[in-house]
């Protein structure tokens, strides 16, 4: 079963991570069962001392004996719960850890498919919000201790009757009948009401988040944003209630249930006591510890019972998170065994066609271009016309549809996928840059280079992209951590500095094939032009291929290759190009020329 | 900052459930007086089996014994079992209601509050107190509402063991004391470690979010970050291991005098109850009142929690009414909005700093935007243009001279008042899940239909929308509405251009509205300026110059402040900044196909 199957994994997760977590666990769920089972044994004993011979020092050891046993492992269940607890976080964080890797790992094409965007979506949702992880660890750490109480119970009571135990599980199933029952209402009940939690959360999100804000008060749109949060508010308390008439109902049957069963024991176990047509009699003593173990048995199983429920509740919401773990890893691929090596001499777009994974719509259609080595390339076109579709494909991040991409005359997959991340340095639009000092955001070494080449390297390039100024303002230099999300002490830097370090980064990576997505939308007119008149001269001998809204950057490069909804409309140089007054390029360069004309 | 007392908030809160519902307070009573009786019968029903069993043993009154507990309990339990849960819908409307007010005040707060991660971080626990069903508010009251019928039981077994021994009740009471104390002091030791904890976790957060969030994952896998990412992630997650074993010891080692109470109090129940079974008391009783002294124990290290839970709780909503109660509004003004004509603003001797940063952004800054007058703010990054806006519009307040519009200082109008009298453009453009009409009115329900289609002609937006079946009524993104439609970067902007020409407003302001559009949007978007603008005092803010052309002057900052003014002609002319931005922005777009040299 996919339950059980998942539960395997979960448990081979936990002990890979933590092994003595769990051996814990059963230890303290040992000295929970025991506190409770000897105490009601000791009371029998302890029953029949005082209504029998009343022997002091019996009574006195008996007694001893009761605190004892209690205290001590009062003692071992307290010192236990303190590692556990500490055990369970760390093992709920570690869980939190694996998925991250996971989602670091895997084939880049899942991170853009709305199916699998949604999967991990429902499977954050599952660990984060519903803290399923968590709880199944508490849940299953509950159900070994109720287990092992069931089982002690058990072993007393059929020393009694068998038929009593009969009867009592009878009456068990009929408990838990009402429960699964809930159970099954409460799983719906979840399921209908995520829409309207998401929903909630657009909404009161608008309020909370950041960029609306300067609309919200300069529009007045206060009233109509909050007027949303109420209504669903509203809706969610009335979905609550709902739940929670159902959840009274069910309460007070299992209520009734409990004190029949109650009575029940005490009815039975009584007349066994009293009479001898059911076997034969048994003492008071035996009498208090019968009725305790039957009813503790009674609800031990109950709360077992709960706990598998509950359990196989957690189990289905990490169905998502089961699915997105065992999906294929990046360098799983069995393809690509060839080790890359020198510069890129050729890119060849080969009929190539795209449609994003679970979309029918084709990017990209039969686009057919080479480029040679030290070109430089301009994309151009509308937005949406595919231009950032294509890079990615040259980055490997997809496998094309149809036709093929080659380097050096073999298909980009027929490398290995390091040797081939090698080769590639890019800046997309969205570039991202992380919260380690500046140097290593653009060496990718944490420990600073000790070679003086390296170092210089660094510094060269700093100047080129004109950072060195800036570094040079900073406490730390490039020592200095970007962005305050990690630390109070990372400094901040404007959309046009980040975007220089990003570029920097680019250029740092030794690789023969450069790529920038609008690497300069962010910068001043002085500064991107300086950037794109010294990038010929930075980029050297690589080839690179840039895209920008920005017509005048084509001007500079070798060769412009413009797309037009998918398909390739030109690949020419700009002076030929701008000589066909009828094409796209000649109105989108001429509509910015327009502008600037003297 | 007010001192944070229980009973105080305790009373506000049971103050506005009144006010607000009070069905609560029915099924509380009722749920009280058979809660709290129902615990007793647990007590009474070996009490009088042990009774029966070890005098005359009559099966029939076994029976009769049993039959009317299970009558008795039942109808108790049952009842108990249900009311607990019925008030739940009221008590959590009472947490979302206050949600609703809250994001409320968080629409209508002042601006800069917005942009401080300070005000964030300072108000978390109040912004937090509302969260869940479980915690904070909605928590308390859930805790609160059971609470007195624990103590009538409590009480009655009080009374019960009080009345045998008062030893033992000494005993159990010590314990639970020293329980609740204990509880106590390791919830403050937590507390006083909870800046370090929360630290840390962002730390760890930190990671888990960037491998989460699929934007960074490009980067990552480009430039091979993984490893280093996980590492640290690692790193943290084992620091924060290691506070919460320091705190988790401490708490063992409280639990060490608390170890030492249990010995004392398990030591009187039995010895003494032993004892005075040995010297006569029935064995009915030896059970019922061990019974009572454990069920007793229980329920009250239970209540300790509960006690120990509202007032840690507490504490969110004591900050919470008080953030509820501050005044964040900001505005100082009365003054009513400029009814007609456009506007002049004059900027005199205007310093700006953002709050709690040294930086200044503007010193004496002085300048004037004359009624009817089309300026173009150009000039670096970081060169403040944004915050020109800002200052303009009131989302911030000058911290040295004063913004005079037609002549009254900014600050004398009531803010929703200054608000409505500018209507502007952002390069981040707000779309949000509502349907079209709502997104250009900015009104749910009473929206002028003629002037919403008036506003999308007029940004060029109309034929578009009139394309879509339900045409205004159409929801707009996925997030909500499946069918919603999701609109292209251009339409978007212009959606936007609709909802500025929809409201009445004296002025027009855009900043940088066409930085993430291609050409030919961007061409567009130009287009409608002049429709929008008509015959009102405009200004558009952006770092590429071409905005200049369709302009009368130009405002050149840079990091020093406003360096160059006047119109295109005259700034060419001066061969100044403003001159070498434009032919070294300009240079590659010569359409002979020949390079200018480049000038300055």
């Amino acid at each position: 079963m996919d339950k059980l199957k998942r539960l395997g994994l979960f448990m081979s997760m936990s002990i890979r991570i933590s092994p003595f977590y769990i051996i814990l666990l059963c230890l303290q769920a040992l000295a929970g069962s025991g506190q409770v089972i000897s105490g009601v044994v000791l009371m029998k004993y302890l029953v029949d001392e005082l209504i029998g011979e009343k022997r002091a020092e019996q009574l006195i050891f008996l007694g001893c004996l009761t605190v004892g046993i209690n205290v001590f492992l009062h003692f071992v269940k307290k010192s236990l719960e303190r590692t556990i607890e500490v055990g369970q976080q760390y093992l709920a964080d570690k869980m939190n850890e694996a998925m991250a890797e996971k989602i670091m790992r895997i084939e880049y094409a899942y991170l853009e498919n709305p199916y699998y965007l949604d999967l991990k979506e429902r499977a954050v949702f599952a660990v984060r919000n519903q803290s399923a992880l968590s709880w199944m660890i508490y849940a299953i750490a509950q159900a070994v201790q109720s287990g092992m109480s069931v089982a002690g119970f058990a072993v007393i009571l059929f020393t009694l009757s068998p038929i009593l135990a009969f009867f009592l599980v009878a009456g068990i199933l009929l408990e838990l009948l009402c429960y699964g029952r809930f159970s099954k209402y409460m799983i719906k009940f979840r399921n209908e009401i995520l829409p309207v939690n998401r929903r909630y959360g657009y909404y009161f999100g608008l309020c909370c988040q950041n960029e609306p804000q300067k609309d919200a008060r300069l529009y007045g749109m206060g009233d109509m944003l909050s007027k949303r949060v109420v209504e669903y508010g509203r809706e969610i308390a009335q979905w609550l209630g709902r739940l929670k008439k159902r959840e009274s109902v069910f309460r007070a049957q299992l209520s009734v249930l409990n004190d029949l069963q109650t009575a029940l024991c005490y009815g039975y176990i009584g007349l066994r006591v009293i009479t001898d047509r059911f076997g034969s009699r048994i003492s008071l003593g035996a009498f208090t510890m019968y009725v305790s173990t039957a009813l503790g048995f009674a609800k031990m199983v109950v709360s077992f019972g709960e706990q598998i429920v509950e359990l196989s509740q957690f189990l289905s919401y990490l169905e998502p998170f089961a699915e997105f773990m065992a999906l294929t890893e990046e360098t799983s691929e069995k393809e690509g065994s060839i080790v890359f090596e020198g510069p890129v001499q050729t890119i060849e777009f080969d009929h190539v066609s795209f449609c994003y994974p679970g979309s029918d719509r084709e990017v990209l259609t039969d686009v057919t271009f080479q480029v040679e080595r030290g070109q430089k390339i301009s994309v151009v076109g509308l937005n949406g016309a595919g231009k950032t579709t294509l890079v990615k494909l040259l980055c490997r991040l997809y496998k094309v549809k149809d036709g093929e991409i080659r380097i050096n005359g073999r298909n980009i997959f027929d490398y290995t996928y390091t040797s081939y991340m090698k080769t590639v340095a890019a800046v997309f639009q969205d570039y991202k840059l992380f919260a380690f000092t500046l140097r290593e955001n653009i060496t990718g070494k944490e420990k600073e280079e000790k070679d003086m080449a390296a170092k210089e390297r660094l510094e060269n390039i700093l100047e080129e992209v004109g950072l060195t100024e800036k570094i040079a303002e900073l406490p730390d230099g490039a020592e200095s951590l970007y962005g305050k999300e990690y630390e109070e002490t990372g400094i901040l830097m404007s959309g046009g500095e980040s975007q220089k370090v990003a570029i920097a980064r680019a250029l740092y990576k030794d690789a023969s094939l450069v790529i920038m997505d609008e690497p300069a939308s962010a910068l001043d007119p002085i500064a991107e032009a300086e950037i794109y008149e010294k990038f010929n001269r930075m980029v050297e001998d690589k080839t690179a291929l840039y895209i920008s809204h920005r017509m005048s950057s084509s001007v500079f490069c070798d060769k412009v290759l413009i797309i037009d909804g998918g398909v390739v409309a030109d690949f020419d140089t700009h002076e030929n190009l701008m000589k066909k007054t009828e094409s796209l390029y000649y109105k989108m360069f001429s509509s910015q020329a327009v502008n600037y004309q003297l | 900052m007010e001192k944070y007392s229980v009973l105080k908030t305790l009373r506000q809160m049971v103050g506005r459930a009144f006010r607000e519902n009070k069905r609560i307070f029915v099924y509380f009573i009722i749920y009280t007086m058979f809660g709290g009786i129902y615990p007793v019968f647990g007590v009474l029903l070996p009490k009088f089996t042990l009774e029966e069993l070890s005098g005359e043993g009559r099966p029939e009154r076994l029976l009769l014994i049993i039959t009317v507990y299970f009558l008795a309990a039942g109808v108790v339990g049952a009842v108990t079992a249900a009311m607990a849960h019925l008030a739940y819908e009221a008590i959590s409307r009472l947490r979302l209601d206050a949600l609703g007010e809250m994001g409320k005040k968080l629409l209508e707060m002042d601006y800069r509050y917005v942009e401080d991660a300070k005000f964030y971080e300072e108000n978390e626990r109040a912004m937090n107190a509302c969260n869940s069903n479980e915690n904070g508010l909605e928590g308390i009251y859930h805790k609160l509402y059971g609470m007195l019928a624990d103590v009538a039981a409590m009480g009655i077994f009080l009374v019960l063991i009080g009345r045998l021994d008062i030893w033992i009740l000494a005993a159990l009471l010590a314990h639970v004391a020293v329980s609740a104390m204990v509880g106590r002091k390791a919830q403050e030791y937590e507390y006083s470690m909870k800046d370090k904890l929360a630290h840390q976790k962002r730390k760890e957060e930190y990671y888990a979010r960037i491998a989460h969030d699929f934007s960074y994952g490009k980067d990552i896998r480009i430039y091979n970050f993984r490893d280093r990412i996980l590492d640290n992630y690692n790193r943290e997650i084992n620091g924060y291991r290691i506070l919460l074993r320091k705190i988790k010891t401490r708490e063992w080692l409280l639990g060490l005098a608390e170890l030492f109470f249990f010995f004392i109090s398990q030591a009187a129940v039995y010895g003494i109850l032993i004892y005075r079974a040995f010297h006569g008391m029935s064995i009915a009783d030896f059970t019922m009142y061990y019974s009572a002294a454990s069920s007793l124990s229980q329920m009250m290290l239970l209540f300790g929690e509960k006690v120990n839970y509202v007032i840690k709780e507490g504490q969110y909503v004591h900050d919470f009414y008080l953030f509820m109660e501050k005044d964040l509004s900001g505005s100082k003004g009365t003054r009513e909005r400029i009814k007609n004509g456009t506007l002049e603003i004059e900027f005199k001797d205007v310093g700006f700093s953002y709050p709690k940063t040294e930086k200044q952004v503007f010193q004496h800054l002085n300048f004037t935007i004359h009624k009817g007058e089309k300026l173009a703010v150009v000039g670096v990054n970081g060169a403040g243009k944004s915050t020109l806006v800002k200052l303009m519009t009131g989302l911030y307040q000058p911290t040295e001279g004063e913004i005079l519009i037609n002549g009254i200082p900014a600050w004398e109008f009531d803010k929703r008042e200054l608000y409505k009298m500018f209507s502007v453009v952002f390069q981040e453009i707000n779309v949000l899940a509502y349907t079209v009409k709502e997104n250009v009115s900015c009104v749910s329900g009473e929206a002028d239909t003629e002037r919403v289609w008036e506003a999308l002609e007029g940004a060029g937006l109309a034929e578009k929308i009139k394309s879509f079946e339900k045409g205004l009524d159409q929801m707009l993104l996925k997030v909500i509405d499946e069918k919603g439609t999701e609109l292209s970067g251009g339409q978007s902007q212009k959606l936007c251009i609709a909802r500025a020409l929809y409201e009445n407003s004296n002025m027009v302001i855009m900043d940088e509205p066409t930085a993430a559009l291609d050409a030919l949007a961007e061409a567009e978007i130009y287009e409608t300026f002049n429709r929008l603008v008509g015959e009102k005092t405009a200004v558009y803010i952006s770092h590429r110059l071409a905005s200049t052309k369709f302009c009368d002057k130009i405002a050149l900052f840079d990091k020093e402040g406003l360096q160059e003014y006047g119109s295109h002609e005259e700034l060419m002319a001066k061969k100044g900044i403003y001159y070498k931005m434009f032919v070294t922005q300009g240079k590659y777009y010569n359409m002979s196909g020949k390079e200018e040299e480049a000038c300055g």
